[in-house]
């Protein structure tokens, strides 16, 4: 073959002929039955001189067939004249070519319905020509990749960030949706608005949302400093130092850490109405604080891998252990203390079961879950479904902006956790 | 240890001794501070220290005295006055007479247990420490004074400054109220003997009996409940981590660009609290919510399908919506741990021809396995335990008919253990059940143990 002979530097032409078939297929595709019901069947051109319309989803029918076309031309006229930018540009109009495609697994029941031609149709009319184009677009698209050295990974990046973001996508668009209700029948809202915003604060003896979230960032600040100081002091003993009974204490937090946590919280609560501090935000930090030290083993394993070197060379300089913790190992920890701050704010700031069983319906003392999940409650989810949105997104503020602020870090926080 | 300066000029080797030869060899003094605290430490210049020691033991017995003795005494019949109407002559009415309190006299030996334990700990260490001042003063040492002492707790004693608060919040808080709740296992502490109107008294082993081996309804929700917590654990921890391998494979791939974009759109889940995603979700998946709305819509299915109502569908979405939320945490883990795999592995991989798949399970996986088997089995025992996941899903549901009363088709052990606690007041068979997840954690995590060089070689890396 032709191929065989030319050599273009950044390409691997290796597999331009079966990018070519495929493109071809996928041209050839929009020749044969688009689909099939009620005993007719339709191509797909003919379809869309019948569809005329504009709407956007018939876009994509014209955009599918036309792309289709234009990828298989695309393939021949570079197969005479093989250039770079040209493989590049082909392989661009495959990637849209993907897209419309898949677009069509979406619409095609609005369109064929709407158009009059099928009355009940579901995706499982689709036939040989859909199917052929559909497939035959990604394939062509991967073989374009390799001749041009794109790497495939994309392709699931792309898809798979849209499965991850879909979810959130409707937290959003449900915030700021002007119609109330939790049954809406489409996923984009027919009007916007800030005053799920608005009401969600301006009800405070129905809904104190506001209070909520004052209660949980109070609860959230104190244990987050008060757990990152215990848990590092508690971790630097029982890497650092070397004392009679350790090991038996690790292994006493070890047994105690593996019955179900909140098997306790019964006891708890009446040891707290012992003390006279129930129903209050200091029982939680409290609490908080007392178990925070059974997290230890992520920074244990961290500071496992100091070099013990610096804490002798310390103490022959005539430091304190005290001073190694404070002037040794500390400076040297900034990534697990990223990581653990962030485990802290984000456990105290999401927990649920305790404030719930702490608090019952002392509505003013909640923190934002349990506020949030008494919203979610059968009876309230249809009037507050929108403010609910609203308050996960007011929620989700604050861990924002501590993760934007230690984004980089994070990533080699957690690296460090796992080698220990 | 020994960072005392040495002063006399006449120093003798120190000689500790052991616990029975503190007694045996020693003086009066010394015989003596295993009934007086701190004798010992007095009797060698360590006033203060010694006097504290004292209070410690005096403040213990005047506890004892007043109230501990009893408490820790009702133990064994857990009260024996049932609360009940007497009439009142005077007054022409019947009034009610508190009786015992099953739950308090139990809370409160539990305390008093805890606290006797405490007072073991602190005669131990009573006891040596007179001996470590003995064996100072009889060497010609030094022997610590208060302010001393005191200092050292920033130094070599540094573990006691450090450990106390943890040690402290973890008896009070976790604990005492583990033992309680491990001791209400053998109690009938159900819906039906609710104090203070109802005595509850010892049973034995009758809970783990019912729940296990008994015909009746509760063994026959117990068995399916702890085969699908079994079921959940492993394709709950085992979806997560490929995909979250798989995830991270391909972000650091070469020829990927914006690494840090692509992570960030799947790290972009996590601002919103997982509750509140779970919570979410759910009503996505309701029969009239957002995506069965949609695929009718869309063409793919003629009916709403039963995403959370059907016990398989239930199951299968649960795991699913579980994989939406552990994917992004466990990339950003493996990402991590990839950057340490040598490059040169994969050159020479490279260079003999090997494919990405064959690179995959000859490097990367087997990395990973060896790196990761303490967190896969930790991670294991968190999904059994996965409270979250199941509760703000589908709260157990769907329920049903066979099972015992208020368990549901997707509830584990957790979830139902939460469920008899806050639902049904049956503390008993919540303890029990408490119990058996920690024979199952405990199994999982001996496992760990005898396996992995990670937690047996801590010194590995200094």
């Amino acid at each position: 073959m032709q191929m065989k002979d030319k050599v273009i530097i950044g390409l691997n032409l290796k597999y331009y002929m079966a990018a070519m078939v495929l493109a071809i297929v996928s041209g050839v595709s929009t020749l044969l039955p688009y689909a099939s019901a009620e005993g007719k069947v339709i191509l797909l051109l003919p379809l869309l001189l019948k569809l005329g319309g504009t709407s956007y989803v018939a876009v994509s029918f014209y955009a599918a067939a036309i792309l289709a076309i234009a990828t298989a031309v695309f393939s021949i006229v570079q197969y005479q004249k093989t250039s770079k930018r040209g493989v590049f540009a082909w392989q661009v109009i495959s990637a849209l070519n993907c897209v419309a495609w898949t677009s069509l697994l979406f619409v095609s029941k609005m369109v064929l319905e709407g158009a009059g031609i099928y009355g009940k149709f579901l995706n499982k009319n689709l036939s040989a020509g859909f199917w052929l184009g559909f497939v035959s677009a990604y394939l062509g698209l991967i073989f374009i990749m390799r001749v041009t050295g794109t790497n495939i990974g994309y392709i699931l990046l792309t898809i798979m960030s849209i499965i991850w973001l879909f979810p959130i996508l409707w937290i959003v668009l449900t915030a700021f949706r002007e119609e109330q209700g939790y049954y809406v029948g489409y996923f984009i809202p027919h009007g916007f608005t800030f005053n799920n915003f608005v009401e969600l604060f301006s009800h405070p003896e129905v809904l104190p949302f506001g209070k909520w979230w004052v209660n949980t960032l109070i609860v959230s600040a104190f244990g987050c400093v008060i757990n990152t100081m215990i848990i590092l002091m508690c971790a630097f003993i029982l890497s650092r130092t070397r004392y009679p009974g350790r090991k038996t204490f690790m292994n006493v937090l070890m047994i105690i850490g593996m019955f179900p946590g909140f098997m306790s919280l019964i006891a708890v609560y009446n040891i707290l109405k012992g003390l006279g501090l129930n129903q209050s935000l200091a029982a939680l930090i409290i609490v908080g604080a007392a178990g925070a030290a059974m997290g230890y083993h992520v920074t244990k394993g961290f500071f496992d891998t100091i070099p013990k070197a610096l804490d002798e060379a310390a103490t022959i300089d005539g430091a304190t252990r005290f001073q190694i913790f404070t002037k040794v190992t500390l400076p040297l920890s900034s990534s697990i203390i990223v990581y653990i701050v962030l485990g802290a704010f984000m456990g105290a700031w999401s927990d649920y079961i305790f404030p719930s069983m702490l608090f019952g319906d002392k509505q003013a003392s909640y923190t934002v879950a349990v506020g949030l999940y008494w919203m979610t409650d059968f009876r309230r989810i249809d009037s507050y479904y929108t403010q609910f949105a609203a308050g996960a997104l007011v929620v989700a503020i604050p861990i924002v902006i501590l993760f934007v602020w230690l984004q980089r870090f994070y990533v080699e926080g957690l690296s460090g956790a796992v080698k220990g | 240890m020994d960072f005392e300066t040495q002063e006399s000029s006449v120093v003798k080797p120190v000689e500790y001794r052991n616990f029975f030869t503190i007694f045996t060899k020693g003086n009066i003094f010394s015989k003596l501070s295993y009934l007086i605290f701190g004798l010992a430490n007095i009797h060698y210049g360590q006033v203060i220290k010694g006097l504290i020691f004292l209070l410690a033991e005096l403040v213990y017995i005047f506890f004892m005295v007043t109230a501990g003795a009893g408490q820790i005494a009702q133990l064994s019949t857990l009260g024996t006055h049932t609360q009940e109407m007497v009439f009142n002559e005077e007054v022409g009415i019947y009034e009610m007479v508190p009786g015992d309190n099953s739950m308090l006299i139990l809370l409160y030996g539990v305390i008093a247990i805890v606290i006797t334990f405490a007072i073991a700990a602190l005669w131990l260490l009573t006891i040596f420490s007179g001996d470590h001042a003995r064996a100072f003063a009889e060497s010609g040492r030094h022997v610590r004074n208060f302010r001393e002492d005191v200092k050292s707790l920033f130094n070599d004693k540094i573990h006691f400054s450090f450990l106390a608060i943890p040690v402290v919040g973890i008896s009070v808080f976790t604990v005492m109220p583990l033992l309680y709740m491990i001791l209400m296992a053998f109690t009938n502490y159900d819906s039906e003997h609710q104090p203070p109107g109802n005595l509850f008294h010892w049973v034995g082993l009758e809970n783990f009996k019912t729940l296990i081996a008994s015909s009746e309804r509760l063994s026959s929700t117990f068995w399916p409940v702890l085969g699908w917590t079994l079921i959940w654990g492993v394709f709950a921890t085992f979806s997560c981590y490929f995909g979250g391998m798989i995830l991270a494979i391909v972000i650091n791939s070469k020829g990927i660009k914006g690494k840090k974009f692509w992570r960030t759109m799947f790290v972009i889940t996590y601002a919103i609290p997982a509750f509140i995603s779970l919570r979410f979700v759910a009503t996505m998946l309701g029969e009239r919510g957002i995506f069965n709305v949609l695929i009718q819509e869309w063409g793919w299915v003629e009916s709403a399908l039963p995403f959370l109502t059907n016990t398989t569908w239930a199951r299968v979405s649960v795991i699913v919506v579980n994989f939406w939320i552990g994917v992004p945490v466990t990339m950003l883990m493996v990402s991590g741990i990839l950057m340490n795999i040598p490059a040169e592995l994969y050159e020479s991989a490279r260079i003999d021809g090997a494919n990405p798949f064959v690179t995959f399970w000859k490097i990367t996986f087997p990395y990973m396995l060896f790196v990761t088997t303490p967190y896969l089995i930790s991670n294991l025992i968190g999904n059994f335990n996965n409270f979250n996941a199941i509760y703000f899903l589908t709260g157990g549901a769907p329920n049903s008919l066979d099972y015992f009363k208020g368990a549901g088709k997707t509830d584990l052990l957790v979830t139902w253990l939460y469920k008899l606690t806050k639902d049904s007041n049956d503390y008993n068979l919540a303890a029990t059940i408490g119990i058996i997840i920690f024979v199952l954690s405990a199994t999982f995590t001996l496992i760990t143990f005898s396996r992995s060089g990670a937690v047996q070689n801590e010194e590995g890396f200094q």
